[in-house]
């Protein structure tokens, strides 16, 4: 009977060590924690370094102040005879801001109120529309692509301000706009002031981008080549607001119904046409077309684009030295 | 002939005794009683060499033992050779092709999404479904590429990576199409994101996976044609003890012939013979499913993938209007690498070279660098008709297959073309690679009879002599 008891104890054991041996191993690993990273824009930045504002800012006095114009003749020799003997007017462009610079998918054409702007010189300098040849650039492109060479005007919601005008001349401003905030419409956010620790998101190389940066409540920015980038970061929940001109972004809230646009405007944009530096004949050129179209075209492209997101507006008035 | 005394025969009641293991190896550790019993087994043995019955019974046992383990080996290689080639042709070869399926369904993809975003009006019909048909093609590839048991971690990476991200890029294509339809520029953001997250994440990916499987490929190639070094030693170590047994026995008996002895010599010699013959064809066969085969297909895939890129790149430099020069540069270099500056170079002219033998893959191949030719003219008419700010109709002659002259017709021809070559390609590697197996057929079961006649041969032929001593 005991020695029953022995077996059994031993069997016991036996059988224990068996279990615990086997229990000792783990089912193969199927990497339980997959997750998928939501993808982000091409060369978006999260805090990215934004180069402080080279000297002063006023040292050129009132940025807006341009050539006058000299009326709409183009002598021999000048940068207007060029381009009228190349048969072409190349344009620094937006293709991916809604109601400025746009492809309209459907035509597969550029469209929008910059677009216009650029279309009514054309037409003026080589007398059809689709004498302009527009170049899609990026904002932190600008003015690279006029310096070098590669493109003869920039007409892409450009601010004007003294920074920019070391290197190129500006038309008289067409537009003035104002930088403010896009935000979800469920949310409580009222200005840039509530989104301390928050990313807000602006285009490389634009105003709006140091804007954000130099904001006293420390919104994080994030940098995108395009302004359409900066919507879809919004739509995939990786941005909490969007901060530029209330132009770029009532084109954004017209694409998302979910969005709205707040706040008062904290600063002031006013647009004008990038021109490379040496060529102030072109300056001028460019003020005379600009103060023939103020009249019709302007308020017609204006009514068209942005009346029904902006409201009625009439054309700024150019100052001139 | 000096009969030495050592090798006078005993009667065997004479032999001295096999020593009794003594109760010292008792009770001691398992292990020691091992040695011990080792130590006493070489005694014996060493015993027995000194008389001739003794050193007969014990070279009848190790050439029984080696012939039967030599024929087992023998065995066991070959078949092991059998089973690497059908493993050449039903698992490597396919996965490799799989991979190489994902890459190009997956490419294919992008360039057709962004060919759509070119496109003007409604989405062409033909342009969706053929993207549509690519994301069903990447992800039953990926599942065929993916069913391999001996994939290593870096394999398990390269397809969690894809298999983690293509539905979201599908997801991100379909989002691009819905704002597109709305006319709204987010649209061409989505379709920028999604293009982003295919070339950087999703296809790097593919192309790994692509390579390991190609390499695993090549390995598997040259186990299967390897040298059976460890088989061909003990084969010609048996024939040596074999041959030197008979001289021993003709020195020791005068008797020039052991029948049992030549019967396993000529077995053994059967076997050698048979065995380096259709080693040699198999080894020569795989070397064929490598030249015309596999290596022939890894170059036109190859080509295939630097014509994929290149295709997308054509169509990202139109869709950044513009500003696409590094695209125009990725064009230049990927164009070159699949076929020259002109059509006439690059991996296309390699595998045209290397075709030569091979009227049909030939002639396919003259095809295909015919359809590059027309491709590398059709974009130069792009870049010139878009640098003179024809941009609709630089766009019409990238995209539109219904014309003559666009890149679009003569690339889609030369993914036809290339498709062809490579289905040739891989018919070669298999008619070869299942050869090379047929020439092994029968020569596991041959040595396995061998082997045994062999061992049977020589316990006769020793029992013949060993019976004289009785």
């Amino acid at each position: 009977m005991r020695k029953l008891t022995a077996a059994k104890v031993a069997a016991l054991l036996v059988a224990s060590a068996v279990l615990t041996g086997c229990a000792a191993g783990e089912p193969r690993d199927l990497s339980p924690m997959v997750t998928a990273e939501p993808p982000m824009p091409a060369n978006a930045t999260i805090n990215p370094k934004i180069e402080a504002p080279g000297g002063g800012e006023d040292d050129c006095g009132d940025p807006t102040v341009s050539l006058k114009p000299q009326g709409t003749a183009i002598p021999p020799g000048s940068t207007m005879d060029k381009i009228r003997k190349r048969k072409k007017l190349v344009v620094g462009v937006d293709q991916n801001t809604f109601l400025f610079g746009f492809r309209n998918p459907t035509t597969g054409q550029l469209e929008g109120f910059d677009i216009d702007i650029a279309k009514a010189i054309a037409v003026k300098l080589l007398g059809h529309p689709s004498a302009a040849q527009f170049r899609a650039i990026t904002s932190q492109q600008r003015i690279d692509a006029l310096k070098n060479g590669k493109v003869d005007i920039v007409v892409r919601t450009m601010t004007i301000n003294c920074e920019r005008r070391k290197d190129i001349e500006f038309s008289s401003v067409y537009y003035v706009a104002g930088q403010r905030v896009l935000v979800k419409k469920t949310s409580d956010y009222d200005s840039l002031k509530d989104l301390g620790g928050k990313r807000v998101c602006a285009t490389s190389g634009s105003t709006s981008l140091r804007n954000i940066a130099q904001s006293p409540a420390k919104p994080i920015p994030v940098a995108v080549d395009n302004w359409s980038d900066c919507l879809v970061m919004m739509q995939q929940g990786q941005v909490e607001a969007i901060s530029t001109d209330d132009t770029i972004l009532a084109g954004m809230a017209q694409q998302d119904p979910t969005l709205k646009v707040v706040g008062e405007r904290f600063t002031e944009e006013p647009y004008g046409i990038g021109i490379p530096k040496e060529n102030k004949d072109m300056v001028r050129y460019v003020n005379a077309v600009l103060d023939e179209i103020r009249g019709g075209e302007w308020q017609k492209s204006y009514n068209k684009w942005l009346k029904p997101v902006l409201g009625s507006d009439s054309p700024p008035k150019p100052k001139y030295r | 002939m000096p009969i030495s005394t050592a090798a006078q025969p005993h009667p065997p009641g004479q032999l001295p005794p096999p020593g009794h293991p003594q109760g010292d190896s008792r009770g001691k550790s398992g292990l020691r009683g091992v040695v011990g019993l080792a130590g006493e087994a070489m005694r014996t043995v060493l015993r027995s060499w000194t008389t001739t019955p003794g050193r007969l019974a014990l070279i009848a046992t190790g050439l029984v033992l080696l012939t039967l383990i030599t024929g087992l080996t023998a065995a066991v290689m070959t078949q092991q050779k059998t089973d690497a080639v059908s493993e050449l042709t039903d698992r490597r070869e396919p996965l490799a092709a799989a991979a190489q399926q994902v890459y190009r369904a997956l490419s294919d993809a992008d360039a057709t999404a962004s060919s759509s975003f070119l496109s003007t009006g409604e989405e062409p019909p033909a342009l969706r479904a053929r993207f549509e048909n690519d994301i069903a093609q990447a992800g039953v590839f990926l599942a065929r590429a993916a069913s391999d048991p001996d994939a290593g971690p870096e394999v398990s990476r390269q397809i969690d990576i894809i298999g983690k991200y293509v539905p979201v890029y599908a997801e991100l294509v379909g989002t691009a199409r819905a704002n597109n339809r709305q006319g709204f520029p987010a649209g061409a953001a989505y379709l920028r994101e999604a293009s982003e997250l295919m070339q950087s994440t999703i296809l790097p990916a593919a192309e790994a996976l692509y390579e390991a499987d190609t390499k695993a490929l090549a390995e598997r190639q040259a186990e299967a044609r390897s040298v059976p070094w460890l088989t061909a030693v003990l084969v010609i170590g048996l024939l040596a003890a074999l041959i030197a047994t008979q001289l021993y026995l003709k020195r020791r008996t005068n008797r020039v012939f052991n029948i049992g002895l030549v019967v396993a010599t000529g077995a053994i010699v059967v076997g050698l013979l048979w065995s380096s013959a259709a080693l040699i064809t198999q080894s020569v066969l795989i070397g064929s499913s490598e030249s015309q085969g596999s290596e022939q297909v890894d170059r036109l895939v190859r080509a295939r993938i630097a014509g994929l890129k290149a295709r997308v790149d054509e169509t990202l430099l139109l869709v950044s209007r513009g500003e696409g020069e590094q695209y125009a540069k990725e064009f230049a270099k990927e164009a070159q690498e699949m076929a020259g500056k002109d059509g006439n170079g690059g991996l296309l002219a390699e595998a045209r070279a290397a075709a030569d033998e091979q009227d049909e893959l030939a002639e396919t191949l003259d095809k295909a660098q015919a359809s590059a030719t027309a491709w590398l003219k059709a974009h130069d008419k792009v870049r010139k008709l878009d640098g003179e700010g024809e941009y609709l109709e630089a766009a019409s002659v990238a995209i539109d297959d219904t014309r003559e002259d666009s890149s679009a017709r003569a690339f889609n021809q030369l993914d036809v073309d290339l498709r062809t070559a490579i289905l040739h390609g891989r018919q070669s590697f298999f008619d070869n690679a299942s050869d090379a197996g047929a020439a092994l057929t029968l020569l596991p079961w041959g040595w396995v009879a061998l082997g045994l006649i062999a061992a049977g041969g020589v316990a006769v032929g020793m029992y013949e002599r060993l019976r004289e001593y009785r």
